[in-house]
């Protein structure tokens, strides 16, 4: 096939883009604010608000304490009496420590308040292992929080979607979590200029394909987009399912995959079990597209252990490029 | 026990079907597989074969409404006793009372249902279910004896109209610059009920002028086409670029495909008659065409000034003979074929043969010497690079031996 003549589109890296939603939103809504530990002159632990505090000022660009559960009783705090917060978590681990003010106040009080109140907080949590960072600064905790109602928790894995899915966040009456893959804050990818939103509770099809369906998130739409390369050259072509967005989760583009397919893995960097790709399998399980299903569904989780420092214990320890082509051979029924 | 014959689900918004003919009467002697009935549905008449052997009792009136899964007819095996069910099922009530004689020890085979009978995916089931299939029946090839969609399918598939043919279709594959006309002498010397699909490649005969940027792109397309084929398995016969692709096809299509068959191959080696190929995709005039054309046989007096007449009419279309420049450039660049398929022809497990013109100066036999001991090798003094042509009866008798 030709190149497609296409206009050019500046690239920018994954932390360029969030960066440029937080500018964009500081610029145009008074009422948006940052907080974080190290957010200021620092410019964030992996640089993702840089120079935004020369621009805007301490007053909009705030450090907070060395307490994860006081900052983001803050937030909460600024996004019941008109705020907009962004609050930056240095690591996503450290959402432990602020658990009571995310799971018990900011996701129930629009509730419990009779809708009288509503709580616009965006949370940024680094995620993921791959950095040397150890067990307690590499966790993908996501589907912790996506198991609370009252959230809305996603992932996003191109520059493009972390920029428009910040500004739905920023848009969005809720509390929206966001988790952001470590390794992805230096990936490149064209941006669109401006105000744009990506829909929150949409997945994207990455790539077509009609022999099984990867359901993945975060960087492991990456790892399977490598692997389809790989397949497709073996005859295997995949469907490949970016969630993005897993409260609320889009069960509609992930059945009718499987009604093509008739094949499911699921891919993911938390915990195995209790994980999203359980939450899918059973999806499917309890829809008429179990009807559809060919073959056992196969779910590709991280190890049932904190994940190790020795790098290479760390890379055995969540689900790499060829445990997907194995799992997509297995689920076709090729042997190689 | 008699067998239950029910009215089976053939599309999916399917409720009721109509029986337009019965193919034997009542108490007539049926034979397993033979065609039983015709239904009609407002999308489609098929015929339904018998699922046993035995004799036909209990008819269902012919143009009758009768729900999907209702009983339509009875087969008793030979000795049992003929009771009295219901000469006419009750579209309503979907299984007739069982003969009192029988209710204890008879099981009505209850078709599809989870969790009883052997082990088969959701996909099975549901196929099986509406095909009216018996999943007792059916043979699972997936692990562990597991039923497949594709074990259902393939049952169900000879059901499903065909183009006439019998035993399983050849899918040929013709080399570059050539068109689906190269195996026409091939063809004229088969027996009539062989089903033979051609394929053109891309920017080919027919095919759509695709362009293409390496082997493997050029590979899926192929794949793709035969994909969409509606068969089951195949013998795959290539020609020189085509029988690249049969090998591509091949290595990445194992259960689809029943032997192998290539024509002086690409594919094997990196050498290649680099100005013939080019001279040929160029040639726009009989002038220039036929000088290239006659390196192509054994025997340069086959090639008549009229065949070089029609063979350059056929190039008329400057869009194709440039798109087929771009794809020389892309598939054999400085006269190199880029691709390498020895691993791919050593890995099949299917009968492979390859079939090559001692006279080929387009690419040298001894390419063949590369395949594996298991590969049958048919070596022709008299032939060249288009051995369909030069030899073509003989070709078509190895094709009658495959099975």
């Amino acid at each position: 096939m030709n190149a497609p003549s296409q206009v050019a589109v500046r690239q920018l890296s994954y932390a360029e883009a969030i960066r440029e939603a937080m500018d964009l939103a500081l610029a145009s809504d008074p009422r948006v604010v940052l907080m974080g530990e190290d957010i200021g002159v620092y410019g964030g632990a992996f640089q993702v608000t840089g120079d935004l505090v020369h621009k805007y000022g301490e007053d909009r660009v705030m450090d907070t304490p060395i307490s994860e559960l006081g900052g983001a009783g803050v937030a909460v705090g600024a996004a019941l009496t008109g705020l907009r917060p962004i609050f930056e978590f240095q690591f996503s681990d450290f959402a432990t420590l602020a658990m009571e003010q995310i799971v018990n106040q900011a996701a129930k009080l629009r509730y419990m308040l009779g809708g009288s109140v509503s709580v616009p907080l965006v949370m940024r949590f680094p995620a993921g292992s791959g950095t040397g960072a150890a067990a307690q600064h590499s966790q993908s905790l996501d589907a912790w929080l996506g198991h609370v109602p009252g959230l809305k928790v996603v992932q996003p894995t191109t520059p493009e979607d972390a920029k428009g899915l910040l500004l739905a966040a920023i848009d969005d009456p809720d509390p929206v979590m966001i988790f952001e893959h470590k390794l992805l804050y230096k990936m490149k990818g064209p941006v669109p200029e401006g105000h744009y939103t990506t829909p929150i509770g949409a997945a994207a099809l990455r790539r077509k394909g009609s022999d099984l369906s990867i359901v993945a998130t975060s960087i492991m739409v990456h790892k399977a987009l490598s692997a389809a390369e790989q397949l497709s050259a073996e005859g295997i072509e995949a469907d490949i399912i970016d969630l993005r967005s897993i409260r609320p989760i889009d069960r509609e583009t992930v059945l009718a995959s499987v009604r093509k397919t008739g094949r499911l893995l699921c891919v993911y960097e938390g915990v195995k079990t209790l994980g999203i790709g359980a939450e899918v399998s059973a999806m499917v399980a309890e829809s008429d597209a179990f009807d559809y299903l060919d073959a056992p569904i196969i779910r590709l989780g991280g190890a049932e252990c904190p994940i190790p420092y020795n790098p290479e214990l760390e890379k055995a320890a969540v689900p790499q490029v060829p445990d997907i082509l194995r799992a997509a051979r297995d689920l076709v029924g090729v042997r190689v | 026990m008699p067998t239950e014959v029910i009215m089976p689900k053939v599309d999916m918004d399917m409720a009721t079907g109509k029986i337009t003919v019965w193919h034997a009467r009542e108490g007539a002697d049926v034979v397993k597989s033979a065609p039983l009935f015709d239904i009609e549905t407002d999308k489609a008449a098929m015929e339904v074969e018998s699922p046993a052997t035995g004799t036909l009792r209990h008819l269902a009136p012919i143009g009758t409404e009768i729900a999907i899964g209702a009983p339509v007819a009875w087969i008793y095996t030979q000795g049992e006793v003929v009771s009295d069910i219901p000469a006419t099922p009750d579209v309503a009530a979907p299984r007739p009372t069982v003969p009192a004689s029988e209710a204890a020890v008879v099981e009505t085979p209850d078709t599809a249902r989870a969790g009883t009978g052997p082990r088969m995916t959701p996909a099975a089931r549901r196929l099986a279910r509406e095909g009216g299939l018996d999943p007792q029946t059916l043979k699972g090839t997936g692990p562990r004896e597991r039923i497949q969609a594709a074990d259902v399918a393939a049952v169900l598939a000879p059901r499903t109209p065909r183009p006439p043919g019998t035993g399983i279709p050849l899918v040929m594959i013709h080399g570059f610059a050539g068109d689906a006309q190269t195996w026409a002498a091939v063809e004229a010397h088969l027996p009539a009920g062989q089903t033979v699909i051609t394929l053109e490649l891309p920017g080919h005969g027919s095919a759509p002028r695709q362009p293409v940027q390496d082997f493997a792109q050029l590979a899926a397309l192929m794949r793709r086409e035969f994909d969409a084929l509606d068969i089951g398995s195949a013998h795959l016969v290539g020609h020189s670029l085509g029988g690249a692709i049969a090998l591509a096809l091949a290595d990445t299509r194992p259960r689809r495909v029943a032997s192998v068959t290539l024509l002086c191959p690409a594919g094997l080696g990196p050498d290649l008659n680099g100005p013939a190929v080019r001279g040929i995709a160029g040639a726009s005039k009989p002038e220039s065409l036929g000088p290239w054309l006659k390196t192509l046989v054994a025997d340069p007096d086959v090639i008549t000034p009229n065949f070089v007449q029609v063979a350059a009419a056929q190039r008329r279309d400057p869009q194709m003979r440039a798109g087929q420049i771009e794809l020389v450039d892309v598939l054999f660049p400085d006269d190199t074929q880029s691709f390498d398929l020895v691993a791919a022809l050593h890995r099949l497990s299917c009968p492979v043969r390859l079939i090559w013109g001692k006279r080929d100066q387009i690419i040298p036999w001894r390419h063949a010497l590369r395949a594996p001991g298991r590969a049958a090798l048919h070596l022709f003094d008299n032939a060249g690079h288009l051995p369909q042509f030069e030899v073509a009866e003989e070709i078509a008798g190895l094709l009658q031996d495959l099975r």
